[in-house]
């Protein structure tokens, strides 16, 4: 036979095929309606800017919303989602063919496209979605891991489509037998039913199967398209739209700027005081459960879960629509007419004040939803317009407010750290504006006495190098990091508006920065309150005079060194391969790398004002990254910060059976390193 | 004004280390001073007492009107001020339990003369009365010179010795005072703690637990230890202002400054505050799992542990070793 | 019910140790960069204060006396929702005694009105001599309830909460009084709230000198004639040992050593 005939009779068997058409309207109509039911809800937000640079966001959509890259880390769940999401577009490419076969006849489906496409292909894809949907049930159902949500209705989901796929194989087996299809063999999984179904089942038999399997797929998909839009599996439209409007800035730059003077409430308190984007989010969350997962509070014991935050305001939204519709066009009043904080829900404050804002969750969402944004936003309202948080974190406040640091009871000075290694102080310079680079020490290494070694080892080393550099002295003072991260951002301004004074008094320029928050302030939130200089972080800083040739380590330590990413370095400023670099330098390998790495590197605990919190003994964070540390067998965990290096040091103690892990900031490291090259005649 | 030395004694509390403290500090002062000694006992006093300061004293004046029995501030500021109207003396000390601290400025105020409290040694100057007490919570050590008089000081008692007796032992006058009939301020309750164990300032050996201990049921952890040690439990104000622990548990600039012969701190950090309150004692060890802690800078010895793993152990190793 | 605050402001007692100098000329603290902050009972009073206000009405009022840096603490007192706030300044000298500090705070207190209640902090953390609130006392002709952390509305007057040194009294007071506040965990300082805050900086501030009061330092209860750093020379001694055990065993016997009790 030719092929280029192959073709098969679209709407065969089918009688008032009109009545499919009929309960289309319908099938649209609520299915519209619950999209714009969601749609309304989203525009009683407040305004954001998403829609800038269409041609990046675009690109985004190609990486995540087409290839999906993010959900493929997670293999198992990743490839069937691909299945399932590959097979139905192959799908409905099919069904568009058929509509425009047989609606707008342009007789395409036929021939050599008919057999290799529309046959071949379009059975194994649709072989893929049941092949998918049978292993997301079975992970579902048998395995049962912790991170996902188990509710009926994504139970019924999953029959449901499972029904649609099988359904859809049936017809089309039946077709073929009652047929006799010359060419069932481009259709192989058809084939299959219809060799089971041909010896049991006569041709009348065949018939009506076929005509009922039809209407009955038919109204499954109807049933499929008309719910979709009241489930999650609104993220077909949602999931796309969020990425689209994603935060293009930067996990640190995704928090909302204040006007003091104007704004009300201070933070967020009510439903309707979220951004529209942020209310989108809510309906784009599919219910993964990658970002508690991969929260380190959630994986210690503690409550904090952002997919359940996510999902608590949900509810909220959903529950209270007619509320936060009546919102639109009115002013915030004295209290929060949508309450969003509850302590029995996700959103407790207990909860909002474990979070080490580490970005995990950010990171690790398929859809760009923004979890923490939204957990900082309500910190912000409980410590600024509320004052309730909690008392250790209060007291850090409180010592920023009266002494410029964080770190009430600590019995050094500012300077102590350079004891006889005559630093020099921009203060006491004839010519400020003669040094290469300030360095700039952070409160956590001038107040910390065991942090006093990573900043003399920088300092020794720009000497070394003949790098021009002077600090602050007693007149530094905290970048206001802290209170940002707290929750505190009036006096996070205020402490930036001094420090970029104090900058311009001096002319500085270039700032050298020995500690990851410090530098991931300075670079973004310093430059929107006016503050604009080149900042650099010491681990690029010392690669670079490494590459350079300034410095000169001898790889001769023969020590296992695995190396800790600090969530305010790596993640959130993409600097992986500098301070790995360092340490290669040092050993001549490269470190070992501990399972949770590089932008999903686990937190040790320290970030978000956690460093100021006192934690249950069973839930520490530090204790639970210091274990990971100790299990790749390495004698030296490398740190570049010293939250980290003060975190995993109280962690390794406590760690069972460890006696001999070191922490060592590879500042330290490279020191000693270049002291053993020097020392080699 | 004469060279004489009142000393403020409160019949209730009977002769005990505060008195005999404020009592030899009397004597000394008094020598310096070229004068005497006139204790005034306030409050019914048993007779032990009575004798024991006639002993030691140049005069007694006892104020044992029913009214001043217990202490109340208005009667008993009233009484001082005749009486020591009467006596004109140069200086005037007293203990530093809490109704001393709450008259002294008061009692100065209306004798023409200055207060001080927290009074560690006392010495005279071309005629004023010098007063050496701790500052800046424990980083300074000052020197105030008194310029009214009388000087009416509250001094830290258990720090000095004891008055030698005189060999004569002076008659007790029994003296009445007007005292107000209706004082704008009456104590109206009285509530003790049930005193477990020994006093703090009394005890020989003392436990402290700290911020680090974490919560009020660890506690009785450190009273367990207590009890193998004989000590008194004691705690720093951090531990105080949780609320695990009775105020009157504080030990510090404000609260109990104890001179025990071992003081074992426990997740204490050691802040000035803390350490002022104890910096008479012997011997001072601690347990704190942070090896920078301030504490470790005034202790003799200590243990770099949590001590959650440590005091268990402690217990089961010093009943051994102590029994 | 009007409540007057006494509050001063004091050299940061938290500055470390090695950075704890003495000015010899001046017998008091070196400045030397540190922070100035409030005294800690002082906002126990000022926190007791406000806890009465809300039990009983009326108004807190906040007076400092101190140098031009003392605005911050009547400012944060205002933060901390006082309804009013007054200050005397001095100029940056030597501190003075407790008795000018007790007349000009008396002096502010009569020009600021009749007060049922005056809370002044028990002592401050840096000369630490607790006498200023008595001699306030008399300096008003008052009586003076000290070591107080709680107070509440009674008939006429207040009932007061008095710590004592093994347990506390139950006081009742009738017409104005001094109260002399200590700290307990009912009176911690509330944190303020960011709005408060920034309220605070646009109230308006009644500021005076001793000129103005009509006061004169020409009397002095007290002179500081000496001040020192004493010197420490303990060396702690740390157990050591392979396991904890050891190391508790280690530190068992240098314990029952201290006690004289080792068999």
């Amino acid at each position: 036979m030719n092929g280029a005939d192959a073709t098969r009779e679209i709407g065969w068997n089918i009688s008032a095929i009109w009545l499919m058409y009929l309960l289309l309207i319908p099938t649209l109509v609520v299915a519209g309606y619950g999209l714009w039911s969601r749609i309304r809800l989203w525009r009683c937000g407040r305004p954001a800017v998403r829609f800038d640079h269409p041609v990046r966001r675009l690109g985004l959509l190609a990486r995540h919303a087409l290839l999906q890259v993010r959900t493929a880390r997670q293999a198992s769940a990743g490839g069937f989602h691909l299945m399932v999401f590959g097979g139905f577009i192959v799908l409905m490419i099919a069904t568009t063919v058929v509509m425009l076969d047989f609606d707008l006849h342009t007789s395409i489906m036929k021939g050599r496209f008919y057999l290799v496409f529309q046959s071949l292909i379009v059975d194994l894809f649709g072989g893929l979605v049941v092949v998918g949907i049978v292993m997301a049930a079975g992970r579902r159902w048998i395995a049962r891991p912790r991170q996902l949500v188990y509710s009926k209705e994504a139970s019924w989901l999953l029959a449901l489509i499972f029904a649609i796929a099988v359904t859809g194989f049936l017809v089309e087996g039946w077709r073929i037998a009652a047929t006799n299809d010359p060419w069932a063999a481009w259709s192989p999984i058809g084939k299959v039913v219809a060799a089971l179904s041909a010896p049991v089942m006569a041709e009348a038999a065949l018939r009506t199967a076929h005509a009922g399997g039809w209407w009955l797929h038919l109204l499954l998909v109807y049933i499929l398209i008309a719910w979709a839009p009241f489930t999650k599996l609104i993220h077909i439209v949602t999931a796309p739209m969020n990425i689209f409007t994603a935060n293009l800035d930067g996990y640190g730059r995704g928090l909302k700027a204040i006007d003091f003077e104007s704004e009300t409430p201070l933070g967020v308190a009510s439903l309707e005081q979220f951004s529209w984007k942020d209310l989108l989010d809510l309906d784009a969350c599919t219910e993964c459960g990658r970002c508690t997962a991969v929260c380190p509070a959630n994986t210690v014991g503690k409550n904090l879960s952002p997919r359940d935050i996510v999902l608590g305001l949900r509810s909220l939204m959903h529950g209270r629509a007619d509320e936060l519709l009546g919102t639109l066009g009115t002013t915030p009043g004295e209290k929060p007419r949508i309450p969003v904080i509850d302590p029995d829900t996700a959103v407790a404050p207990e909860s909002l004040f474990e979070c080490t804002t580490c970005a995990a969750c950010l990171e690790a969402c398929p859809v760009f939803i923004e979890q923490l944004p939204k957990i900082l936003d309500t910190r912000r309202f409980l410590v600024m317009e509320e004052a309730e948080y909690p008392q250790t974190m209060a007291d850090a406040i409180t010592s920023l407010e009266q002494r410029g640091h964080p770190f009430p009871g600590t019995r050094f000075s500012r300077v102590d750290w350079s004891d006889g290694l005559e630093v020099p102080v921009l203060s006491e310079m004839e010519d400020p504006s003669e040094i290469d680079v300030l360095l700039w020490v952070g409160c956590a290494n001038a107040l910390l006495e065991r942090n006093h070694a990573i900043v003399r080892s920088v300092a020794t080393l720009l000497r070394d190098a003949d790098v021009r550099f002077a600090t602050l002295g007693r007149e530094e003072r905290c970048t206001g990091d802290p209170a940002r991260r707290i929750g505190n951002e009036f006096l996070f301004e205020q402490m930036a508006a001094k420090n970029i004074q104090i900058f311009e008094k001096y002319g500085v320029r270039r700032i050298l920065t020995c500690c990851p928050h410090c530098f991931h302030t300075f670079s973004n939130d310093y430059p929107a309150l006016g503050g604009v200089f080149t900042v650099e972080h010491h681990t690029t800083f010392l690669a670079d005079l490494v590459a350079d040739g300034r410095l000169r380590p001898s790889p001769s330590s023969r020590r296992k060194i695995t190396y800790h990413d600090p969530c305010y370095l790596g993640r959130y400023n993409g600097v992986f391969d500098a301070p790995r670099e360092l340490v290669r330098s040092t050993t001549g390998g490269s470190p070992v790398e501990m399972a949770a790495n590089r932008t999903n590197g686990f937190c040790c605990g320290g970030g978000g004002g956690m460093a100021f919190a006192e934690e249950p003994p069973g839930q520490r964070v530090n204790r639970e990254r210091a274990r990971q540390a100790v299990d790749t067998g390495a004698d030296v965990v490398a740190v570049a910060c010293p939250f980290c290096m003060t975190m995993l040091e109280d962690g390794a103690t406590s760690v069972a059976g460890n006696h001999e892990l070191v922490v060592r900031d590879v500042a330290e490291l490279l020191r000693e390193s270049v002291s053993a090259t020097e020392n080699t005649p | 004004m004469s060279n004489n030395v009142a000393i403020c004694l409160f019949g209730s509390s009977g002769y005990d280390a505060v008195a005999q403290g404020v009592a030899g500090a009397g004597r000394r002062l008094a020598g310096q001073l070229g004068g005497a000694v006139n204790a005034v006992i306030v409050g019914a006093a048993d007779e032990a007492m009575v004798s024991a300061v006639a002993a030691v004293a140049d005069t007694v004046t006892l104020l044992d009107q029913p009214e001043l029995a217990d202490y109340q501030p208005e009667l008993c500021l009233a009484a001082l001020q005749q009486v020591c109207r009467q006596l004109d003396p140069a200086a005037v000390l007293l203990g530093s339990d809490s109704a001393s601290l709450e008259l002294t400025a008061r009692l100065a105020a209306r004798l023409g003369g200055s207060p001080m409290s927290d009074g560690t040694s006392l010495s005279v100057a071309d005629g004023a009365i010098r007063v050496s007490r701790s500052a800046y919570g424990g980083k300074a050590e000052a020197v105030f010179e008194l310029k009214k008089s009388p000087a009416v000081i509250c001094l830290r008692a258990r720090g000095f010795d004891p008055a030698p007796e005189t060999g004569v032992t002076t008659s007790v006058d029994r003296v009445s005072v007007e005292l107000p009939d209706e004082p704008p301020i009456r104590i109206v309750e009285r509530h003790e703690e049930k005193r477990e164990g020994i006093p703090l300032e009394d005890a020989q050996f003392v436990v402290g637990g700290g911020r680090g201990i974490g919560g009020v049921e660890p506690f009785d952890q450190l009273r367990q230890l207590a009890e193998v040690m004989t000590a008194a439990v004691g705690a720093s104000r951090a531990a105080c202002d949780e609320g695990w622990v009775p105020p009157s548990a504080q030990i510090g600039q404000t609260g109990k400054k104890i001179a025990p012969d071992l003081y074992l701190a426990i997740a204490i950090s050691g802040a000035a505050q803390h350490v002022l309150g104890i910096s008479d004692a012997k011997a001072v060890c601690a347990i704190n799992n942070d090896p920078d802690a301030q504490i470790f800078r005034h202790s003799h010895f200590g243990i770099v542990e949590d001590y959650r793993k440590v005091v268990p152990l402690l217990i089961e190793r010093l009943r051994v070793l102590t029994t | 019910m009007r409540i007057l605050v006494c509050m001063k402001q004091i050299l940061d007692p938290d500055v470390p140790a090695r950075d704890f100098r003495v000015d010899c000329g001046r017998n008091e603290a070196e400045r030397a960069g540190a922070d100035l902050v409030p005294n800690i009972f002082c906002e126990n009073a000022l926190e007791t204060a406000l806890q009465l206000r809300e039990a009983a009405g009326g108004s807190v009022t906040a007076l400092s006396y101190g140098t031009d840096e003392a605005e911050d603490v009547v400012r944060k007192a205002l933060a901390m929702t006082a309804d009013e706030a007054a200050l005397v300044t001095r100029p940056d000298g030597p501190a003075p005694d407790a008795l000018t500090v007790a007349r000009v705070l008396a002096a502010a207190a009569r020009k600021l009105g009749e007060f049922d209640v005056v809370m002044v902090g028990r002592e401050s953390g840096d000369w630490g001599v607790g006498q200023t609130g008595g001699l306030l006392a008399e300096e008003l002709g008052l009586p003076m309830v000290a070591l107080v952390d709680g107070a509440e509305p009674a008939d006429g007057g207040l009932t007061l909460r008095r710590q004592t040194d093994y347990g506390f009294d139950v006081v009742t007071s009738h017409g104005p009084v001094v109260v002399t506040i200590t700290n307990s965990e009912g009176n911690v300082p509330r944190i303020p709230k960011t709005r408060d805050v920034m309220k605070a900086h646009r109230k308006p501030l009644e500021t005076w000198s001793m000129n103005d009061l009509g006061v004169t330092a020409d009397e002095m209860v007290a002179e500081v004639v000496g001040l020192t750093v004493p010197e420490k020379h303990v060396v702690c001694d740390f157990v050591e040992g392979d396991s904890l055990d050891e190391k508790v065993d280690a530190f068992a016997r240098r314990i029952a050593d201290a006690m004289g009790t080792r068999g």
